[in-house]
């Protein structure tokens, strides 16, 4: 099972924007808010399903992009 | 399971500390070791203390984690079970025979110097610190099996990026087989431990079972 979802992970003091798979992050915030923002953006654009994880590094939220007028959460 | 590829994880079982467990966990299985753990068969007849000892017994390598060595409000006792099986695990390595000498023992804690409180004993002995975030314990568990068992020293940075992937195979097979987000953020540990094992041997190195 493959998949293209964007993660938001924590990264050290900062939060980073991850695609699955990718050998590093594609953006690095100095908030959760700001890197969650970029990762909706890129996760409506690809279509792609959402993550957000925690400080604790799992996963606490899924959102899934059909389409732009409706992101469901998980 | 061999005694050389096996690593036997004495910590909290509580769901503050569980994050840092499941890191650990992976970080272990990443490498290619087997992680040996109380919970990972749930027997009642079977006498925990008896349990305890045969794993202790079948590992070469220890992670003892004492971050609960400290009651965290007046009135409350604090665990005693960690310290205890660290000294049966010492005691192993010490008076066993059959080859127990060589085992090899990590002794964690969230913050520095409180055992010296509660467990003066262990005073010259290095005890280590994870701040109680999941990947300075992934580093630390990293460092030790590289530069003690051996392990392919692969960054601590990649395991990290590895285990956010494993999550998101986890996740997205456990939504497929009908289970609600709510069960998936659950996170029952013997599962995770289960799946883990899965992708490794099926997703990661298809080509490279495991133990």
């Amino acid at each position: 099972m493959s998949s293209n979802s964007q993660h938001v992970v924590p990264n050290g003091d900062k939060w980073s924007v991850r695609k699955t798979g990718a050998s590093r992050a594609s953006a690095v915030f100095n908030t959760r808010r700001e890197a969650i923002e970029r990762a909706r953006e890129i996760a409506r654009n690809q279509q792609a399903m959402l993550f957000i994880h925690g400080k604790d590094g799992r996963i606490k939220e899924r959102i899934v992009f059909q389409n732009d007028a409706d992101p469901s959460k998980g | 399971m061999s005694f050389e590829k096996s690593v036997f994880i004495n910590c909290p079982f509580d769901n503050e500390f569980k994050p840092i467990l499941q890191a650990m966990l992976f970080c272990i299985i990443y490498l290619g070791f087997e992680p040996r753990i109380a919970l990972e068969r749930a027997d009642s007849s079977e006498v925990r203390i008896e349990k305890i000892r045969g794993l202790i017994e079948a590992a070469k390598y220890s992670i003892h984690d004492l971050s609960r060595s400290r009651a965290k409000k007046k009135g409350e006792y604090y665990r005693l079970n960690i310290p205890f099986e660290l000294g049966v695990d010492y005691g192993c390595r010490q008076y066993f025979g059959h080859g127990r000498q060589q085992k090899k023992i990590l002794i964690l804690q969230e913050t520095s110097y409180r055992h010296q409180i509660s467990l003066s004993d262990l005073s010259g002995c290095d005890v280590d610190t994870h701040s109680g975030k999941f990947e300075i314990a992934i580093r630390k568990v990293r460092n030790w099996l590289v530069n003690e068992a051996g392990a392919e020293a692969i960054g601590a940075s990649r395991i990290e990026g590895k285990y956010i992937d494993f999550q998101d195979w986890d996740y997205l097979r456990q939504i497929a087989a009908g289970f609600s987000d709510a069960d998936i953020q659950d996170y029952p540990t013997k599962e995770l431990l289960e799946s883990m094992k899965i992708w490794v041997s099926t997703v990661e190195r298809p080509q490279n079972k495991l133990i």
